[in-house]
């Protein structure tokens, strides 16, 4: 029974591999801007994605990491996406987690990962602030431009900063 | 005599210091007077009746002692036969001091024979000494050394006998008289004691006699002496002339028995006088070392090239039947114990020049690996050293150097390397075909080959070489083929059916356990195979795909219409590396013999409607005639004949020679999947040509179910024949490119055809070729040199070429710089055939095709991962890009530095690399 079940998941998680390869191609063969993402080691289930924020938006140049681990059922379930960039944002709470429907509920085989990290860069210039993990951001994001942005700058870090 | 030597006497006494002259008869000594006693009488006091005694036997004894003493004392010069009479008073006191009461008592009072013997040391040392010390002062002249021993034996000799016969004549006499007689009385020496005491006071004064010539004599100088009169002796007697003291041999050399008998002689003499012993055993074990290593490089034991055979039972009856009556003689001369030899002195005789014979081969292995398989002596002779202990050993450190000295540096061209490890590889089956030693040894070339870019091709091109067709100057040394390797895989192949698990075939009747100096690696070859060896070099995979390279390249090229020999290299390597992994080839082999049978349905489907259908013949009497309808009389340049490979999606084309008026078509279909990366330039063919492809085309979609071709023109080869105003030429083995070109020289339709019959032909400049044909400048460049130097094209400047119509007459100023000319186009063109000609993308060509790609990788890696060493760069590449990453660190640095330039990346110092802010 164990035998099987570890065959399946070899198997499972062979078929993963290749998905992510070919995903894993793809962005190097035709780069999205702003975007990129490369696995950490040779098994491809954790990687690390860089984004950087869109123009005219608060995170404007500025430059977050995050960390994505797919499942052995990837594509079929989302992968679990934290910012590694410590990020002042309505729908990101201190540690890093994220609140995003497409990451949740709305999960879909067909997304990917150069898609949602797209969703994500476009999530920094529209928050949801209807449901906020981070209350006061929420509120400043209308409220106080200003205030927000220099709350926005003050979390930042590079990401030099976080490796050191 | 000094103070210090006093000194030294005092403690321990010198005999020469203490020992007393002769005494004269007027001065008995009567002793001393003890303080406080009478004169007369100095032990009244303590022993009466002793010291009664005692006294008148001093004195008796110091008369006899000195009669004795002056009548043995010795002469100055030895040779004088004066001699005092023995007379009745010197015999009673002999008799006396020797066995009657003079007899030294308790070792108190001096005995006579040893008072007779410090004479003899004293007189050696003041009268004999000095010569002897004079003739060995110096350093002795090989030359000499005969002598120089002989000299010192006759000297040692005479004084001997000298010193013996007084000794003989009046003190052994009495001595054994008194060892007959009863021997009740207790002396000193033990020995004196037994029966045999005379003999044993005889043997003790010749050894303390030799002990002082061999002492008067600088040992180590002696004994070198010694050891070189009897090697030069046993040279003489073997006829070695060849020596290790490098002394030319008499022109006219000694008659052997006189030499035995100079050296027996000596020999005996020296053993009588004492120079025998240890330090001439030991002098003569030296001679034989030399002897041995003289006789092993000697003529006798020289390689034996003609009748390839061992001289091992040379070497062996040798020392049988020659060394060892040299042996048993010296021996016997020097009187040692043991004078017969065992039979297993005899066998580790053999044994020890088997050894150095086999180390004196094994220094030359190289040479005589080269030399394969005129030097099976040689070999053999090693193989029977390999019995020897440590022999294998030495062969594998002694040959690993000489090869890594003499083959594994980058002057050796792989060909050569190869060669020679195909000798080595025969050369070590002979030597043991266990194949241990052949693994051990062959380990560095191998590892050496694999790292070498060019070895797969030149075996596998090798391999696809004829030997019969091939003959001549292809298989230089410097060249690119293996004339071994060719001819290897000329011979018949047997199906040697290597099961790949041998070892748990329990059947196997044959089984043998593996040699117990195997290495884990060891792998049982049962044959010696060349060919096994050469392509078990890389892993299976690597081979596999540098095979596919080549044998695609070589089905593309290749003459044979029947592809026998590419069949049976196929068979070949499916035999020994198995046919589950050469799909790939096969399929290759499968399209090639494919095509041909395509072609012709082709053909036929071609030919038939032109009977019927108008519009085909149309098509292709109009293409080929257009130029000389309309210019009858200015000869154009036209090719009739071409035969044009191509390379499609699936399929390609291939073409024969028809009728000289039209050109034919012939592909090669390629199944794209399974065939390497194809060369792929675009160019515009010549019309007459894209006709045919479009033709073939159809025809094919019709026969396949509308499967598509891709013609890869770059590869096609093309037959043609120009002709000008004066001659016509025919070409075969073009390249499509170099045909298409000229044939881009034809006057265009439309063009006014200025060229007049005054053997102008026509100008093209290379900036209108290339619009013309839209092919690659640097391709263009090539055809053009290639038919400059083919004098068919004369540039007028650096980009104008035009035909050259009518040959200038020779020895106009025209005509020689064309031959310049052309002949520098010629090896222009010839090297750049030689990069282009290539039909499989190198791996420079892949980097550079999917650079962009890497590129991205890289800078992915760089952003996400932080900084990196180039190492982690590559391996990640490995692991990463699909499809695989083929290369290593060396290019992943080199792109690294680019984008360096680029201002993309920076290094931070060693090997890391990381993103530039703000790039």
């Amino acid at each position: 029974m164990a035998l099987s079940a570890n065959g399946r998941g070899n198997g499972a998680s062979a078929t993963v591999a290749q998905r992510l390869q070919k995903e894993l191609m793809d962005i190097m063969t035709k780069p999205t801007p702003g975007i990129t993402a490369f696995p950490d080691d040779e098994n491809m289930t954790v990687w690390t994605a860089t984004i950087t924020g869109p123009d005219e938006t608060p995170y404007e140049n500025l430059v977050f990491k995050l960390s994505m681990e797919f499942a052995p059922n990837y594509p079929y379930s989302p992968p679990t996406v934290l910012y590694k960039t410590p990020i002042y944002h309505p729908n990101v709470d201190f540690s890093g987690r994220i609140c995003l429907d497409v990451l949740k509920d709305k999960w879909s085989a067909i997304y990917n990962i150069t898609t949602v990290l797209l969703s994500l860069q476009s999530l920094l210039g529209e928050p949801n602030n209807s449901s906020p993990l981070n209350g006061q951001a929420a509120e400043l994001w209308d409220k106080d431009p200003v205030e927000y942005k220099r709350l926005v700058l003050a979390r930042h870090k590079e990401p030099e900063d976080l490796d050191a | 005599m000094d103070h210090s030597t006093l000194v030294f006497a005092s403690v321990f006494p010198v005999l020469s210091l203490s020992h007393t002259t002769p005494t004269p008869i007027a001065t008995p000594d009567v002793g001393h007077t003890a303080p406080g006693s009478s004169f007369g009488s100095p032990y009244a006091g303590r022993n009466p009746e002793a010291q009664g005694q005692g006294q008148h036997r001093a004195i008796k004894r110091n008369i006899a002692w000195s009669c004795a003493t002056r009548f043995l004392s010795l002469p100055k010069d030895l040779s004088m036969v004066l001699r005092l009479q023995r007379n009745r008073e010197v015999d009673e006191a002999l008799a006396y001091l020797l066995v009657a009461e003079g007899t030294s008592d308790d070792g108190k009072e001096e005995s006579l024979v040893d008072w007779y013997t410090n004479e003899c040391r004293l007189h050696f040392a003041n009268h004999v000494r000095p010569g002897l010390e004079e003739l060995w002062l110096r350093e002795v002249k090989l030359q000499h050394a005969w002598d120089v021993l002989e000299e010192t034996q006759r000297i040692l000799e005479h004084v001997q006998n000298a010193y013996l016969q007084p000794f003989n004549e009046h003190l052994l006499p009495l001595l054994q008289q008194n060892a007959s007689g009863t021997t009740l009385r207790p002396t000193r020496h033990t020995q004196i004691a037994t029966s045999d005491a005379a003999r044993a006071a005889d043997w003790k004064f010749r050894r303390d006699i030799q002990a002082v010539f061999a002492h008067c004599l600088p040992l180590q100088r002696y004994s070198k002496t010694l050891s070189y009169v009897l090697y030069d002796a046993g040279c003489t007697l073997f006829h070695v002339y060849i020596r290790q003291d490098g002394v030319q041999p008499a022109k006219t050399p000694e008659k052997e028995r006189e030499s035995r008998q100079r050296m027996t002689t000596l020999l005996q003499g020296l053993e009588r006088v004492g120079l025998g012993g240890d330090s001439a055993q030991k002098a003569f074990g030296h001679a034989t070392n030399k002897l041995l290593d003289s006789f092993i490089t000697s003529h006798y034991l020289k390689v034996d090239w003609y009748s390839k055979q061992s001289i091992v039972p040379q070497l062996k009856s040798w020392i049988k039947d020659g060394f060892c009556p040299l042996v048993e003689l010296v021996l016997a001369c020097l009187r040692c114990e043991q004078s017969s030899i065992l039979p297993t002195e005899v066998a580790s005789w053999e044994e020890m020049a088997l050894g150095r014979l086999g180390r004196a081969r094994v220094d030359n292995l190289f040479d005589f690996v080269i030399n394969w398989d005129n030097s099976l002596g040689a070999i053999l002779d090693i193989k029977e050293y390999l019995r020897v202990l440590n022999a294998k050993q030495h062969l594998t450190s002694s040959f690993s150097q000489q090869v890594s000295r003499r083959l594994l540096h980058p002057g050796a061209t792989t060909t050569y390397i190869l060669n020679v490890y195909i000798s080595i590889i025969r050369s070590f089956h002979e030597l043991e075909p266990k194949g241990v030693l052949l693994e051990r040894v062959a380990r560095p070339i191998r590892r050496y080959l694999k790292e070498r870019e060019d070895t797969a091709r030149i075996i596998i091109s090798s391999l696809l070489t004829g030997l019969n067709d091939e003959t001549g100057n292809k298989f230089s040394s410097n060249g690119e083929l293996s004339h071994e390797i060719a001819s290897e895989m000329a011979k018949p192949f047997a199906n040697y059916g290597q099961d790949a698990d041998e070892e748990l075939n329990w059947n196997d009747m044959n089984w043998q356990p593996l040699p117990q100096d195997a290495s884990p690696e060891y792998k049982k070859s049962k044959v010696e195979d060349v060919i096994w060896f050469l392509l078990t070099l890389w892993e299976r995979e690597d081979f596999i795909n540098e095979l596919k390279n080549i044998y695609g390249d070589h089905l593309l090229h290749c003459q044979d219409p029947e592809y026998e020999k590419e069949i049976r290299l196929l068979e070949l390597i499916k035999v020994r590396l198995g046919d589950d992994k050469l799909q790939a080839c096969e399929v290759m082999l499968r399209d090639v013999l494919e095509s041909k049978r395509i072609n012709g349905t082709i053909h036929t489907t071609i030919n038939a409607p032109k009977a019927t259908s108008l519009v085909t013949p149309d098509h292709r009497n109009k293409v080929p005639q257009t130029p000389e309808g309309l210019q009858p009389r200015t000869p154009q340049p036209r090719r009739p004949t071409r035969s044009t490979q191509r390379n499609l999606t699936t399929p390609t084309t291939a073409s024969a020679e028809p009728a000289p008026t039209e050109p034919t078509l012939n592909a090669q279909i390629l199944s794209s999947f399974f065939w390497p990366q194809l060369r792929d330039d675009d160019f515009h063919v010549p019309a007459p040509i894209s006709t045919l492809q479009k033709e073939y085309e159809s025809r094919f979609e019709r026969i396949k179910g509308m499967r598509k071709l891709r013609w890869m023109n770059a590869l096609g080869t093309a037959s043609i024949t120009l002709t000008f105003v004066d001659r016509s030429e025919d070409f075969h083995n073009l390249t499509a490119w170099q045909t298409s070109l000229i044939y881009a020289f034809q006057s265009l339709p439309d063009e006014a055809h200025h060229s007049t019959s005054d053997g102008e032909g026509i100008t093209r400049t290379v900036a209108q070729l290339e619009e013309h044909l839209a092919m690659d400048p640097a391709l263009i460049h090539q055809a053009l040199s290639f038919w400059v130097g083919k004098s068919v094209l004369r540039a007028l400047d650096s980009d104008t070429y035009t035909i050259i119509e009518r040959l200038p007459k020779p020895s106009s100023t025209l005509t020689q710089s064309d031959e310049h000319a052309a002949a520098a186009a010629e090896e222009l063109a010839d090297l750049q055939t030689a990069t282009t000609a290539t039909t499989v993308k190198s791996a420079a060509d892949m980097l550079a095709l999917k650079k962009d790609v890497y590129v991205a990788f890289i800078m992915g890696m760089l952003q996400n991962q932080g900084n990196m060493p180039v190492g982690r760069i590559a391996m990640m590449m490995r692991m990463m890009v699909q499809g695989g990453f083929p290369f290593g660190v060396e290019e992943v640095s080199g792109l690294l530095k680019e984008l360096e330039r680029k201002g993309k990346v920076i290094n931070f110092g060693g090997d890391v690399w990381g993103v530039r802010k703000g790039a």
